[in-house]
């Protein structure tokens, strides 16, 4: 009977997992710390089995076995509990005696991660550290052709519009007039993109709304921060820190009754309102929080029962097309804080973005567009949607910048440009470059979940379980035993960091350029790359 | 010479001169004696710089006309400049040394990198004054002096020397230092006198003046205002409340720019705008601290839990009969061996002649070591030794009887395990003595005969027997149901079954055959073949051999089921096995099969399986293909009636004791007024146990303690302390109960859910539990 494990397709080998758990069997003091903190139960203790055969000199004497065990840490082979390269046991232990190693060359299982047919689903983000922003270079370097600036020394006007600016023209007659008035935020570039209470642990939402409160309030930045699909708790909505927060609606409506029963309450009306029609790291899918993850906490948020699955479909449910989504929508949201609140969707970047901008430039209550790039964060997303589907974002963007200028509205509404920004840790230099191909504001997450809480995603299909609840580090889980792990002072503390010094990296883009009044949105002259059909593309210059 | 003031014209004939040809005829000058000029100047660059020979001899310069820029660039110690009116941008850049005295404004740039040397302004400076300058530890540091004010980024990156701004008749009356001094600021510092609008306090802070310092003030403002002929001022300039001084901050009090903590920010205002406990204070109650990594009690992810007998042993769950095998086991490491035999008779009244010799031992092909490739413990050392065990002390009888029909293994079983619940169980059977086809079927080559018949006593003893004449008829039944609270039926499958092809009527049912050959009234021919290659005809062909057969063939119509003893005696003796084969008709010759060929047979015997015999059972006992229909308990469609064994579905000795020790149970239930209950324990996941402490080239048992010793003991606890010695964190300890018996407890407030005890138990007892959620 069960002499032998059964040999199946999808039996593994220790050398057929991306990450293979080194141990060292001359350091390990056997504390348990690493066995204890594993996320996915990778490594367990092992109990082995020594023989050696003591065999006499010169034959003298019968040769006998001796037989003995030790104990060491083992790495489980059953794809259920394969590692995720997440490292916590190298975190936790004393000597340093254990680490996952990443095997390229090791390909076994992601042929065999849609057992029983379900389809790999994760979080974070496409496995892809290739970034076309990366390669864009800033070759406008004012020395002596004009004022040359001081990114140390000068002052600059770091902020952006949110929110539709009139043409002269319209301005006058609406002054003339004395007609309704577009309302426009002058807020900092460098917007923290949605991600919802429920995605996000108690603590790193806390932390997060902390950081961007502390930033406007000690540091005189106005930063923003979108709520993510997932309702926003009722202080936050009474506070004066709602000024702070761009509300997110998506099409599983989830805590907007909260919102509504709070709106006569609000001491100041929110930034803005996004609607979310797609998200650039799973276009054309919609969100699902599992039923385990909504507890007591997240179901009063959201205004539902606890204990059920949450899906956010891929589309509203009561819109049929572009011209509804973007009338009836936007009509609907400005209407409920009397037109004073810019009102704008986010949509996955996509070949068919054109289309929803055209539609928006004709309408006079559309804020701007925001639009999302393949290489965008989720918590949760089906593997091939992340890996496969979605449109760079330079393209994309700078296709609609174009259009606007085309139209002569490019001052008028703006763009906002998110998705793989500072992918590699060039945020700064990413959201420039972008800013400078037409974007008035750039939106992150990924690289808040990275440099806020040290998420330990990577393009290299590291860690990536947020969908699982059981994020090492406590920022995509809602069991308290791990999101307490996570300290939201200490959050808003690295939100605070990585905003300073993006402001500092930002100037030092900026001056050189001999820019320092206003942004350089559209400067698209100072960029070049040295792809010939990206310059093409992106109708910048061709440099080597 | 030397006294003689010469002056060089900046312009010739109304033309102005070029800077160059200017500075030619300055450096001609000097060359040629000159120490005092006066230089009339046009807009020209950098006068008054450069006289390298002042050092030893001093040069004085006065300017008239409007100079251009830089006077006095790289200026060297020992020359003068004083500028009878205004200067130009970058007055003393690069000033090495030289003295400039400007009795007029100074645009931008003064004193821009200036290093060493003094620049004495009666007026205003425009924008950038002071900036970049230095301090070189070999001369003196510069200084800057200037009567009014000074105009924006005054002093940026300023690395050394004095600047002091009067205030006085300032440009800018309300600030007098301009807009954003001192950013970059590194050394150096300023004294200012009147109102200004802040400086870099990242780079430079103000400081008290201290009686030195007001004194060096005051001596070189005296100094100031007579090289600028505004000695008068003297006292209005010097009242010390007025002045203020900035100076540069050492890198050690360059903190960058002081962050209100975070801490302080939550406390004071992120939670008094919010409310106590932050964003969703009002929403939960749940403590959201930060913890470490590594933690204890209720934060642990999951919990080890002590499941001691919580799961059956394989061995004991692979035994139909139920026999707790690891339990024996555990008595024998006890050292008492004859408490583990004893305890088989509570299981089976037939311990030797069942599990000793007669049964396939499921329990040891349950055997966890097999997981392992390692030989299962062998439960037959300690069964063999069963026959010897006296039966145990029968409690007094209740009253409660039952009729059992049948004298068989499942019979015996049941009225065994009746009796030794304190009811009375009475045996019918056809046979003289009790034990059916163990007694009468079972070759003696199989199982000494002096064991089975000393088990069948032990059973006799205590066992009521009624010996019928002649077989039960429907009515006889339904008077034992009437006479007793139950009937059970026990009967086996004793009717032969049969192919009915021509010259059946040849045929040898095995059964028929096995009996008369004990009894020794029956031979073989010399060929004999049997239909039928099972266990059945593995033995008939073993006890043929015996009597007389010689050519032996064993025939079955497809590959044949027959495994272990039986088979392997069968070919000891030489039989052959053949299929697939189809019997087409038993001739005198032998038998004839479908294909056309002929196997010749002296004897043929039948042994594709025996059928009950139900002629005598009443319809309310419902039938399915021959076999009575029975419940989980055993119970038949009539309620009052049980049925075990054969008579149920064919099976091996062990099943037939193992449903007549489960109808027992049922019935001392019912007998009660208890809901039948049974063991419903699951069997203990194979992965649970750690084989690796046992040596894997054991292939064979020398004694009962060698057994003892490697078994693992699934699923109960063999009290090895391997637990508490693994453990990191000493959180296990054996708590002794007041029963005799021990439990292991985790003390959670050391633990961390390694889970290194369970991964380590030999015998399976911990598990890792998910904690139960927070919320």
């Amino acid at each position: 009977m069960l002499s032998e494990r059964p040999v199946t397709p999808s039996t593994l080998s220790r050398k057929d997992l991306p990450w293979q758990v080194k141990w060292d069997i001359h350091t390990c003091t056997k504390c348990g710390r690493c066995t204890a903190v594993c996320p996915v139960n990778a490594i367990e203790l092992g109990v082995f089995r020594k023989r050696e055969i003591k065999t006499s000199m010169g034959l003298s004497a019968k040769p006998v076995n001796e037989f003995s065990t030790f104990y060491g840490i083992r790495q489980r082979t059953d794809p259920a509990y394969a590692c995720i390269g997440c490292a916590m046991c190298n975190l936790v232990c004393p000597n340093n005696s254990i680490e996952p190693h990443r095997e390229y060359d090791s390909t076994t299982l992601q042929f065999h991660n849609n057992r029983g047919g379900q389809s790999r689903a994760r979080g974070g983000r496409r496995n892809s550290s290739e970034s076309l922003l990366d390669q864009l270079k800033f070759i406008r370097i004012s020395m002596l052709t004009d004022p040359a600036l001081d990114a140390g020394r000068h002052e600059f006007e770091m902020r952006t519009l949110l929110g539709r600016v009139l043409s002269p023209e319209a301005q006058i007659k609406c002054h003339q007039e004395n007609g309704w008035k577009p309302p426009v935020r002058e807020i900092y570039p460098l917007v923290i993109g949605g991600m919802s209470f429920g995605a996000l642990s108690p603590n790193m939402w806390e932390g997060l709304q902390m950081g961007v409160a502390y930033l406007n309030e000690e540091m005189n930045m106005p930063v923003r921060i979108c709520t993510g699909e997932g309702g926003c708790p009722p202080r936050l909505l009474r506070s004066r820190f709602l000024k702070y927060v761009i509300l997110q609606i998506a099409s599983g409506y989830f805590g907007w009754d909260e919102i509504i029963h709070a709106i006569p309450e609000m001491k100041e009306d929110p930034c803005a309102i996004e609607i979310k029609y797609g998200q650039g790291a799973k276009p054309g899918d919609g969100g699902l929080l599992m039923w385990h993850k909504v507890n007591k906490l997240i179901a009063a948020i959201r205004g539902v029962p606890k204990g059920i699955s949450l899906p956010s479909p891929p589309t509203h449910q009561t819109q049929y097309s572009i011209e509804e989504s973007v009338a009836k929508m936007i009509q609907s949201m400005s209407m409920a804080w009397g037109f004073r609140v810019p009102v704008y969707p986010k949509i996955s970047a996509s070949s068919t973005s054109l289309a929803v901008l055209n539609n928006l430039v004709r309408n006079p209550f559309a804020a701007g567009l925001a639009i999302d790039g393949e290489d965008g964060g989720t918590g949760a997303a089906y593997n091939v949607s992340m890996n496969h589907m979605g449109h760079p974002i330079a393209s994309n963007l700078r296709d609609c910048y174009k259009v606007l200028c085309l139209a002569g509205a490019q001052n008028e509404i703006p763009l906002i440009a998110g998705g793989g920004i500072g992918k590699n840790g060039n945020l700064a230099a990413n959201a420039a470059a972008l800013m400078m191909l037409g974007a008035s504001m750039v939106q992150v997450g990924k690289y808040v979940m990275q440099a806020g809480a040290g998420c330990l995603g990577s393009e290299k299909d590291r860690c990536n379980v947020c969908n699982l609840g059981i994020c090492p580090k406590g920022i995509t889980s809602q069991d308290p035993r791990i999101y307490r792990r996570l300290d939201p002072e200490k959050v808003a503390e690295r939100v605070v960091d990585f905003y300073l010094s993006f402001d500092t990296e930002l100037r030092k883009v900026f001056a050189p350029l001999g820019r320092s009044t206003s942004l350089p949105i559209g400067m698209s002259d100072g960029l070049g790359i040295s792809d010939k059909a990206a310059a093409d593309r992106l109708d910048i210059k061709y440099v080597i | 010479m030397a006294k003689k003031i010469q002056c060089i014209s900046g312009h010739d004939s109304g033309v102005r001169t070029d800077s160059r040809i200017l500075e030619e005829r300055i450096q001609l000058a000097v060359r040629e004696g000159a120490r005092k000029l006066e230089v009339d100047a046009v807009g020209q660059h950098g006068i008054g710089g450069r006289l390298w020979v002042s050092k030893e001899e001093p040069i004085y310069v006065t300017i008239t006309g409007s100079p251009g820029q830089r006077i006095g660039s790289k200026g060297f110690p020992g020359t003068t400049i004083e500028v009878l009116d205004g200067v130009s941008d970058d007055v003393g850049w690069l000033n090495a040394g030289a003295e400039i005295i400007v009795h007029g404004n100074a645009s931008n740039g003064a004193c821009n990198a200036m290093a060493q040397g003094k620049v004495f302004v009666a007026g205003n400076i425009g924008a950038r004054g002071m900036t970049m300058t230095k301090t070189n530890p070999r001369f003196e540091p510069p200084e800057l002096w200037v009567l009014g004010s000074v105009g924006d980024y005054f002093a940026e990156f300023m690395a050394g020397g004095t600047a002091v701004v009067c205030g006085h008749e300032a440009q800018d009356s309300k600030n007098v230092l301009g807009y954003r001094p001192c950013v970059g600021m590194v050394g150096g510092r300023i004294f200012v006198r009147g109102p200004i609008d802040g400086f870099s306090q990242a780079d430079s802070k103000m400081e008290s003046i201290d009686d030195e310092t007001w004194t060096w003030l005051t001596e070189n403002l005296a100094a100031y205002l007579k090289k600028i002929r505004k000695t008068r001022l003297l006292k209005k300039l010097t009242r010390r409340e007025e002045w203020q001084l900035i100076r540069a901050k050492t890198p050690f009090e360059k903190k960058g720019r002081v962050r209100r903590s975070i801490s302080d920010f939550r406390a004071n205002v992120w939670d008094a705008e919010l409310g106590r406990g932050g964003l969703i204070g009002d929403l939960t109650d749940l403590d959201r601290s930060p913890i470490p990594l590594i933690v204890h009690g209720e934060l642990r992810r999951s919990v080890p839990v002590w499941e001691n007998r919580k799961y059956m042993a394989p061995c004991q769950s692979s035994c139909p009969t139920g026999m707790p095998v690891q339990e024996r086991w555990r008595l024998v490491r006890d050292g008492l061996v004859d408490e583990a035999v004893d305890l088989a008779l509570a299981y089976t009244p037939f311990p030797a002649t069942v599990c000793g010799y007669l049964c396939p031992n499921l329990c040891m092909e349950g055997c966890t070591r097999q997981t392992g490739n390692m030989a299962s413990v062998d439960i037959t050392k300690l069964g063999r030794e069963g026959h010897k065990s006296k039966a145990p002390k029968m409690p007094p009888l209740s009253g409660k009887r039952v009729a059992v029909i049948g004298g068989g293994p499942a019979g015996i079983s049941i009225a065994w395990q009746i009796r030794m619940k304190g009811h009375e169980a009475v045996v019918y059977d056809m046979a003289e003595t009790l034990g059916g086809k163990i007694a009468s079927a079972i070759p003696d080559s199989r199982v000494p005969r002096e064991v089975v018949e000393a088990e069948i006593e032990r059973a006799a003893k205590v066992l009521p027997h009624v010996h019928l004449r002649q077989e039960l008829k429907s009515r006889e039944f339904e008077e034992l149901k009437e006479e007793y609270e139950f009937v059970i039926l026990a009967i086996g499958a004793q009717k032969p079954r049969m192919i009915p092809v021509p010259g059946h009527e040849r045929i040898t049912p095995a059964l028929t055959f096995l009996q008369e050959v004990k009894k020794g009234r029956m031979k073989a021919g010399r060929k004999v073949v049997i239909i039928g290659a099972g266990n059945v005809g593995c033995d008939v062909a073993t006890v043929a051999a015996g009597v007389g057969a010689e050519e032996i063939t064993l025939i079955d119509i497809q590959e044949p089921a027959s495994f272990g003893k039986e088979r392997k005696e069968a070919e000891e003796v030489g039989a052959r096995f053949k299929w697939p084969c189809f019997t087409k008709e038993v001739t005198e010759k032998g038998v004839l099969l479908q294909s056309g060929e002929l196997l010749e047979a002296d004897t043929v015997i039948m042994s594709i399986g025996d059928q009950p015999d139900v002629e005598f059972l009443p319809d309310t006992i419902a039938l399915d293909r021959g076999h009575v229909v029975v419940n989980d308990d055993y119970q038949t469609t009539d309620a009052k009636v049980f049925a075990i064994g054969d008579i149920v579905r064919p099976g091996l000795l062990t099943h037939a004791i193992g449903h007549g020790r489960r109808a027992a149970e049922v019935i001392d239930d019912i007998f009660a007024g208890r809901r039948p209950r049974s063991d419903t324990r699951e069997m203990i996941d194979y992965t649970r146990m750690t084989l690796e402490y046992f040596d894997p080239r054991v292939i064979e048992f020398s004694d009962m303690n060698q057994c003892a010793a490697e078994c693992s003991s699934c699923g109960s606890c063999r009290d090895c302390y391997l637990c508490e010695t693994i453990c990191p964190q000493v959180a296990i300890s054996r708590i002794e109960l007041d029963n005799g018996g021990f439990e292991r407890v985790v003390d959670p407030d050391k633990c961390i859910a390694c889970g290194f005890c369970a991964n380590s138990c030999p015998c399976g007892i911990w598990d890792m539990k998910q904690a139960a959620p927070i919320e």
